[in-house]
């Protein structure tokens, strides 16, 4: 048919009627509906996606889903390098955090008695709570008097909290129980590093880890996890092998091909032997050997031969193979891999008045096979692009705590401000630091967003935002190989009626009001404005994930991203392996075997039948108690054990049967100095018999509900044994006298809980009983 | 005659349906831009299935918008209220012996069936638009009291007997104000298109 122009205008109309006719608008659109019944949280459905980052362990790039203002639900950002796209059960937890029933509302202030939940009162707003902390900073006559503690930090946070104490004067410490210090000073002597280095798992073919639970809790498990899921399952590589020296039976050791239970405190012993048969056996090259024994070459070692220093380790005979043969195997399978294998350790390794020793010991290795700065072994990792974030707050050790504690008991600190840290409870009983602070000539400030052990000692509590609500940055500690800048944005505001101050937001404002401004770090309006300028620096570098034409754009894609790197920067250190070690300072295998100790262990002594060292260990999600307050974190059960909602003290199963100590039975725990703290047993027939466990992160004495009166904390049984080489808290050199009480309770885990049943008539279900 | 008749019915015709084209152009551009004109009924506010006067709620009875809106100071939508809430009161306030209009609120509560209220204020899908920063913008950075701000956008409403819509609400009306107000906000992307079309 021919289409006219008058046909053309008849089909148009009669379209267009058709269409209005049809009902072509879904009548839903002119529609407001009231629901019969209201829900609480009814929501439009409509949601958005935020990136932001959490600097705890380790730096987890987050996306965040927020539906009408509230945040719903944490996940790993997939652009983040380290996590890429997986997130740990504490990051996703911070949900409960941002929505704690017990967040404090607002500044208090101290009325009652010192340490009494009762005392507190509101402070009023804002600027008359900073007008309190101001009146202090500014009154004190000697500078030197104000001491500073907080939590590990890095990033523009750290830049801040440094030049403050800087400008100001004062003291600063960084407290953390757990802490990684000798790792990082090992890095520090064996590689050169001032950052902790990447482990290439995801490239590796061979892991040699004693000590650190690398896949539970060690340094940076997600990063950790998202490897290990390679190195096992990686397409178009084959599947790689770990071997894991422990002590206790830890989630690492249960993936391991092979755990090696090990006597506490003698790892480094251990690694020394793998060492001498790499040597003795010709397995490395010679001039490396050469170089790293001064030419004496196995001889050097020849007192940490497998047959000589075997029956010191503790490593139980397997397979009818003698323990030499398994050190022997081991370290045949380790130099068979030459490059690709690596020879990792910490956690309890470090924790002992040895633990340097150890610790230099088990890293050298990695020397020995060339792993170090290459692909599949150890990667270094280079500093932060831009000098104002290479400033990291790490730990300081237990004697310079110590020492701190005994500056206030003197009378030497005035004024003492608490940020990110709860001495109290997570430093062992006795550093004495409650008593310390218990005294009325000291006015404490703490920056806590709850009620703990340290907050309710306080003068003055000013809570901090929660992670969700809080502008951040952070350098990735340890990074993913190149560098790394996280970027933390509030996804959400404060709830109505909950009105916090960030803490960076409070230093700037003291830095005006105290006249720092001629610092650049206190020429900013805000720690938001110091971000900026940060990122401005970032911007100005013309390089890395975001190139944008103006800061606005770089700064949106930035806050879009939650992430900006550069895989071109690496770390630049020449190929050590190739270098002559002496040439560089490293320390050779002759020189760590000047540091050889054997380790100092506190605690009871004597009959053996019901003494045993004590493992204990950071909580897969409670951590060292940092987050017992938060309900899904108390409610995880343990991997291994399955027990939640409670502490317990692993035992082996026969050695517990010899004791007459059944599953639930409490016993008492007499640990360090006399003192005693009774726990329910757990039985597990993979716990050395010489050992027993108990996790860190419960008996909290004082916060919320969820929290309090959840079983002991065993850092109240440890003494205060150090390494004496760093200075931090051994807290693996323990032993304990374990005593059995009358009481028991059922322990609450989610093994052995569900009854088998038959699914089909007539199947029968195994049954193991006693008859013979 | 004829001749001259055919030149004047032509010229009135030619003014009429000029006059015709332009009213209705305008016409057209006047709802395109803004408000049509209220004539014919155009402009006036739809029916609703129940008679729900804001002079009486929010005039006399002093009720705050946030109170049946409760998702405006939190939320993208100001949500409407649920008919429980509505029954909340009324169980007392003229509940036995209701007049017809709450009457047909409590037989919409008890027969279980929600209340389809004929949109006054509608935005094109392609639009975004947040309650929460805007409510926050007005009573926090100008300091206005919650029903002034929500008056900003949605004229006097405790004076409508029937709610009608008083604003354009067009893209021009967002982004007057957007730039009149730059400077007072931290977000320095207030313009961009992407603030509203994402």
């Amino acid at each position: 048919m021919l289409i006219s122009r008058r046909n053309f205008l008849k089909l148009a109309s009669l379209s267009t009627i058709g269409a209005v006719a049809c009902n072509f608008f879904d009548e839903n659109e002119f529609i407001a509906q009231s629901p019969v019944r209201l829900p609480e949280d009814l929501v439009t459905g409509i949601d958005n996606w935020y990136a932001t980052s959490w600097s705890g362990p380790e730096t987890e790039g987050l996306i965040v889903r927020v539906i009408e203002g509230r945040a719903k639900k944490v996940q790993g950002n997939p652009l983040f390098p380290t996590n890429k796209g997986v997130s740990s059960i504490r990051s996703e937890a911070l949900l409960q955090e941002l929505y704690h029933p017990d967040r404090l509302a607002g500044p208090m202030v101290r009325t009652g008695p010192r340490g009494s939940k009762e005392s507190f009162v509101s402070a009023g707003n804002w600027d008359q709570s900073l007008g309190i902390l101001y009146d202090k900073l500014n009154s004190l006559v000697d500078h030197d008097q104000m001491l500073m503690i907080t939590g590990a930090k890095r990033g523009s946070l750290a830049f801040l909290i440094r030049e403050f104490i800087n400008t100001y004067g004062g003291n600063h410490t960084v407290c953390k129980s757990v802490d990684e210090l000798i790792y990082a000073n090992t890095v520090k002597e064996v590689f050169h590093q001032d950052t902790l280095p990447h482990f290439d798992i995801e490239k590796s073919d061979f892991i040699l880890s004693i000590g650190g639970d690398f896949l539970g809790t060690w340094v940076s498990p997600v990063k950790h996890g998202r490897g290990w899921g390679e190195f096992r399952q990686g397409e178009g590589r084959n599947r790689g092998t770990l071997i894991h020296v422990d002590s206790r039976f830890s989630m690492t050791a249960a993936n391991a091909d092979e755990w090696l239970p090990i006597t506490p405190g003698q790892e480094g012993k251990f690694a020394l032997s793998i060492a001498f048969v790499l040597l003795d056996e010709g397995l490395v090259d010679k001039a490396i050997a050469d170089d790293f024994t001064e030419g004496q070459g196995a001889h050097a070692l020849i007192e940490f031969a497998p047959e000589t220093i075997g029956d010191e380790l503790g490593i139980p005979h397997v397979r009818h193979r003698s323990t030499p043969d398994i050190i022997r195997e081991t370290a045949r399978a380790f130099a068979k891999r030459g490059r690709n294998s690596m020879a990792i350790g910490g956690g309890n390794a470090a924790a002992h008045t040895n633990g340097s020793f150890n610790m230099n010991a088990i890293y050298l290795l990695n020397h020995l096979v060339g792993s170090v700065n290459t692909e599949g072994g150890i990667v270094f990792n280079p500093s932060a692009p831009i000098p104002e974030l290479n400033v990291n707050l790490t730990p300081h050790s237990m004697l310079k705590l110590q020492s701190a504690t005994k500056k206030i008991t003197d009378g030497g600190i005035k004024l003492l401000l608490i940020h990110g840290s709860n001495p109290v409870y997570s430093m062992p009983a006795d550093l004495s630091f409650k008593e310390a602070i218990n005294q009325e000539d000291i006015f404490v400030v703490s920056f806590s967003s709850f009620l703990d052990e340290t907050s309710q000692m306080a003068d003055l509590i000013l809570p901090d935002r929660v992670t969700l609500e809080s502008w951040s940055n952070d350098i990735p500690d340890p990074g993913p190989g190149f560098q790394v800048v996280s970027m933390g944005q509030p996804v959400v505001n404060p709830l109505p009626g909950i009105v916090p101050m960030e803490f960076g937001d409070i230093l700037v404002r003291m830095g005006h009001e105290l006249g720092m401004t001629d610092n650049p770090a206190f020429k900013n309006a805000s720690y938001y404005d110091l971000l900026r300028d940060h990122a401005n620096k970032l911007f100005g570098l013309k390089r890395g994930s975001i190139t944008k034409p103006n800061f606005d754009a770089f700064w949106n894609t930035l806050l879009q991203r939650g992430v900006w790197s550069d895989l071109e920067e690496k770390a630049l250190s020449p190929d050590l392996s190739e270098v002559h070690s002496k040439s560089l300072g490293i320390p050779s295998l002759i020189d760590t075997l000047k540091q050889k100790a054997e380790p100092a262990i506190t605690g009871p002594s004597g009959s053996t039948h019901n003494i045993f060292y004590l493992v204990p260990f950071e909580h897969i999600s409670l951590a060292d108690g940092t987050n017992s307050h938060i309900p899904w974190l108390q409610s995880t059960p343990d991997p291994i054990t399955s027990v939640a909602w409670t502490s317990w003290v692993e035992m082996n199963t026969d050695t517990a049967e010899r004791l007459d100590i059944k599953e639930g039975d409490i016993v008492n725990i007499e640990g360090a100095n006399g003192k005693t703290i009774a726990a329910q047993v757990y039985h597990h027939p993979a716990v050395p018999p010489t050992v027993v466990s108990m996790p860190f992160g419960q008996g909290r004495q004082s916060g919320d509900v969820y929290s309090k009166d959840r079983g002991p904390n065993p850092m109240e049984i440890l003494g205060m044994p150090y390494d004496k080489h760093a200075g931090t808290l051994a807290w693996a050199s323990t032993t304990v006298r374990i005593t059995k009480t009358q009481e028991r309770t059922p322990i609450p885990k989610f093994e052995g809980i569900v009854p088998a049943y038959a699914t089909s008539e007539g199947e029968t279900i195994a049954k193991i009983t006693n008859e013979s | 005659m004829p001749k001259k008749f055919t030149w004047l019915s032509l010229g009135l015709g030619g003014i009429f349906a000029t006059t015709t084209v332009v009213l209705v152009v305008l016409f057209i551009l006047k709802a395109w831009w803004g408000l049509p004109f209220n004539v014919g009924g155009w402009n006036d506010p739809p029916p609703q299935p129940i008679a729900f006067p804001h002079t009486q709620h929010v005039a006399i009875d002093g009720i705050n918008c946030a109170f049946c809106h409760r998702n405006v100071l939190k939320g993208d939508s100001a949500s409407m209220p649920a008919v429980e809430l509505c029954v909340f009161c009324h169980k007392t306030i003229q509940g036995d012996n209701a007049p017809p209009e709450i009457q047909k609120v409590i037989d919409h509560y008890n027969n279980n069936v929600p209340i389809n209220w004929e949109k006054v204020h509608r935005l094109p899908d392609h639009v975004q638009f947040s309650h929460e920063p805007h409510i926050r913008f007005l009573t926090e950075t100008q300091g206005l009291k919650l029903e002034a701000a929500c008056s900003t956008c949605h004229g006097e409403i405790r004076d409508m007997v029937e709610v009608e819509q008083v604003r354009g609400l067009k893209m021009g009306d967002c982004v007057d104000c957007h730039r009149n107000n730059e400077q007072f906000t931290e977000n320095t992307g207030i313009t961009d298109c992407t603030t509203c079309h994402y």
